[in-house]
């Protein structure tokens, strides 16, 4: 087997993804490590599917344009100019980086043994990285830090297609693939407006129907 | 204190009717077809929805169609019926609403673009055949709501919006945590998982099995949280206060009704599966809403965070009557429909009061009912039938149900739901009451209701009523199918 057709390389690659921001990176460098997760995801689905049927170049499209691309420059605008960039994506101390380490340990156990088989790791990589999200979203009270915990979350739910017998059909992956430019659309606009509502007035009271 | 007695109302959106009247005339120059357009739009996915219903008998369903990934069967059908009903109701009153409001007037046209895609996402998860596909409709309905959730005129709407999004990402995980474990009990078995909702219980297994279990708690528990069951019930009050009136309709009747089909097709999914399992779960998810739900009424000051922890406390109700089965499932389904129209009057008419008064305090609106009559004769409605008091149909729901639970042999559960529910309604009373009913303290200028405000809210009675009274046997027989489906 070469590396490229080894399928633990990139599930490795995807944890690194989501472990090392999670320890050590700024909000700024938060939208590169979800395109290295979006390349990882692409790397598993092509090891899947050797043939280039009509569902991998979807897939492929998919992580391409909307994971590796879209949603990390959307997110590179949400953060430019703001003071939430310079930002941990987790707090830096000893007790958070406990808990981490203790949940990722928790959650290969979860994955029955992550050694055992391709399947159980990457059952240990999707509940490492839910459980790092649900962790930032526990210890970071900056929004921008809860939408890259979401969509490292989101990307974990994708990581999920790959453990199914056959691939989501086209309408599940046009629905999750919408979820995910949603989150980063809907949760950009929101954060934005916070920050504008922080600087101006209070809104007068009237009529809210 | 007296009327005679009371002091002017300083509020200035109470005293400058006329010009908030004539700022929305300007803001509403070409935009006007907006709304009108928006209640066309309603009116015709009502009578479609309609259409469906009286063409379509029940022995001709399920109907398959998209490749299987939507289904029209009982369930979908009758939640299609009431949130079009509801849907077109909310129109009605945006529309009649959009002259006298500028903040409306200026935003009608995204609102209404977002109302649109909301309805439109929400009537495609009610036929998802696929429970993936479900969820991420359910999702996308979310990521529709937020911004008109920011819309409000809380003192920062978008953080509200951020946490309602939030929230219901984080729920809505733990209900994929549920399916990855599904597919989990299914791989070490040997078996092939398919998330289509007809073909997914051969999947399943009778034997005790932990990943299964763990799947379904996942599942029930995420769900739960986007019905506003304790403990992950904390996105609800916060974003039913702060949002739009309209908005806070839609969220409590509509989407909640997607959440709620969503636990249905579990629940039909695991037919004679996990019976006892899903019983304890939803019956400890159950009590805890009705306990948060009566210590935040005791606590509450502010009469839309009043009708939300009332929403809290439905959703206990549902759980609990779930929780038992087929004996209480035909009262469930009745309590269910019956909220979705209680909610909507109840925010309606909770959108008129703010509009007059300006505040969401209960304190500045003692004498409801001398200063603006029929709003306040219409939440007194509103009230009573959250309460469950005759002739309303959530009476009759609420005596299935405690009847189903008698029946099904759980005297300490009836006993303790009965203790919440006495509770619940003092402390309703004792709030809203002297509200409604009390000598007026501030005099305030009422500008004129017109009869197409009042039309879907005199609706929602005419609906309650019925249901309460005389269910039409079409109507009926959905609801014992819609029930049958679920274990009844």
């Amino acid at each position: 087997m070469n590396a490229a057709s080894n399928p633990t390389l990139p599930l490795v690659a995807c944890l690194i993804a989501t472990v090392i921001p999670v320890f050590f990176g700024k909000l700024a460098v938060a939208p590169t490590w979800l395109s290295l997760q979006a390349l990882a995801l692409g790397w598993i689905a092509l090891n899947k599917h050797h043939a280039l049927d009509f569902h991998t170049l979807e897939a492929g499209l998919e992580v391409l344009i909307i994971r590796a691309g879209l949603v990390p420059h959307l997110l590179r605008r949400t953060l430019q100019g703001t003071r939430a960039a310079a930002l941990d994506v987790m707090p830096s101390n000893l007790f958070a980086w406990g808990v981490a380490v203790a949940l990722i340990i928790l959650a290969f156990q979860f994955g029955d043994g992550a050694r055992a088989d391709v399947r159980a790791l990457t059952l240990g990589v999707i509940a490492a990285t839910v459980t790092m999200a649900f962790l930032v979203l526990a210890t970071n009270r900056e929004p921008v830090a809860q939408l890259v915990a979401l969509l490292f979350m989101e990307n974990a739910l994708a990581l999920f297609e790959s453990l199914m017998p056959e691939p989501w059909p086209l309408p599940v992956h046009l629905a999750i693939s919408g979820v995910y430019v949603g989150t980063v659309a809907v949760g950009s606009w929101l954060i934005r407006g916070q920050l504008a509502s922080g600087i101006l007035a209070p809104k007068p009271i009237e009529d809210d129907s | 204190m007296t009327a005679s007695a009371s002091v002017t109302n300083p509020n200035p959106a109470a005293s400058s009717v006329a010009t908030a009247t004539r700022l929305a005339d300007e803001l509403i120059h070409g935009t006007h077809w907006v709304s009108s357009a928006l209640v066309g739009a309603a009116l015709l996915m009502w009578l479609v929805a309609m259409g469906v219903f009286l063409t379509h008998p029940l022995t001709e369903l399920p109907l398959y169609f998209a490749q299987r990934y939507l289904v029209l069967d009982a369930t979908s059908l009758l939640f299609i019926v009431v949130i079009n009903t509801v849907f077109l109701g909310i129109g009605v009153y945006l529309y009649s609403r959009q002259r006298h409001t500028p903040t409306l007037a200026r935003d009608i046209r995204s609102r209404a673009a977002l109302m649109l895609l909301f309805m439109a996402v929400i009537n495609i998860g009610l036929m998802a055949n696929h429970l993936v596909l479900l969820w991420a409709l359910i999702e996308v309905s979310t990521l529709c709501a937020a911004p008109l959730v920011a819309r409000g005129n809380a003192a920062n709407p978008q953080a509200v919006a951020w946490r309602y999004m939030l929230y219901s990402a984080m729920t809505l995980a733990i209900t994929f945590l549920g399916f990855m474990a599904l597919t989990q009990s299914a791989h070490l078995r040997g078996v092939e998982v398919s998330f289509m909702v007809d073909r997914m219980g051969e999947s399943l297994t009778r034997a005790p099995d932990a990943w299964q279990r763990l799947g379904l708690s996942f599942m029930l528990f995420g769900l739960g949280g986007k019905l506003g069951l304790a403990p992950l019930y904390g996105w609800l009050p916060e974003t039913y206060e702060a949002a739009p009136t309209t908005t806070s309709a839609l969220l409590a009747s509509v989407q909640f009704n997607i959440s709620v089909v969503a636990v249905f097709r579990i629940l039909q999914i695991f037919h004679g599966f996990e019976a006892g399992f899903v019983s304890q779960e939803l019956l400890v998810m159950g009590y805890l809403s009705l306990v948060v739900a009566a210590v935040q009424i005791m606590a509450s000051s502010n009469y839309k965070r009043l009708i939300a922890y009332a929403c809290v406390s439905s959703s206990g109700v549902i759980a609990l009557g779930l929780s038992v089965g087929k004996a209480a499932a035909y009262g469930v389904v009745l309590y269910i429909v019956s909220n979705a129209f209680v909610k909507s009057l109840l925010f309606l008419t909770a959108g008129r009061m703010r509009a007059v008064y300006g505040t969401n305090a209960v304190g500045p609106l003692s004498g409801v009912i001398r200063t603006l009559p029929m709003s306040g004769f219409l939440f007194s409605i509103g009230i009573f039938a959250l309460l469950g008091f005759p002739p309303f149909a959530s009476f009759l729901a609420e005596m299935l149900i405690l009847s189903g639970i008698v029946q099904a042999g759980k005297l300490l559960a009836f006993t303790l739901m009965c203790v919440m529910l006495t509770v619940i309604f003092v402390a309703t009373g004792r709030t809203v009451f002297p509200m409604l009913w009390g000598a007026p303290k501030v005099t305030v200028t009422a500008p004129p209701q017109s009869w197409v405000t009042l039309l879907p809210k005199l609706g929602f009675v005419g609906v309650l009523v019925m249901l309460g009274t005389y269910t039409p046997d079409p109507f009926n027989d959905l609801l014992r199918a819609v029930a049958v489906s679920i274990g009844g």
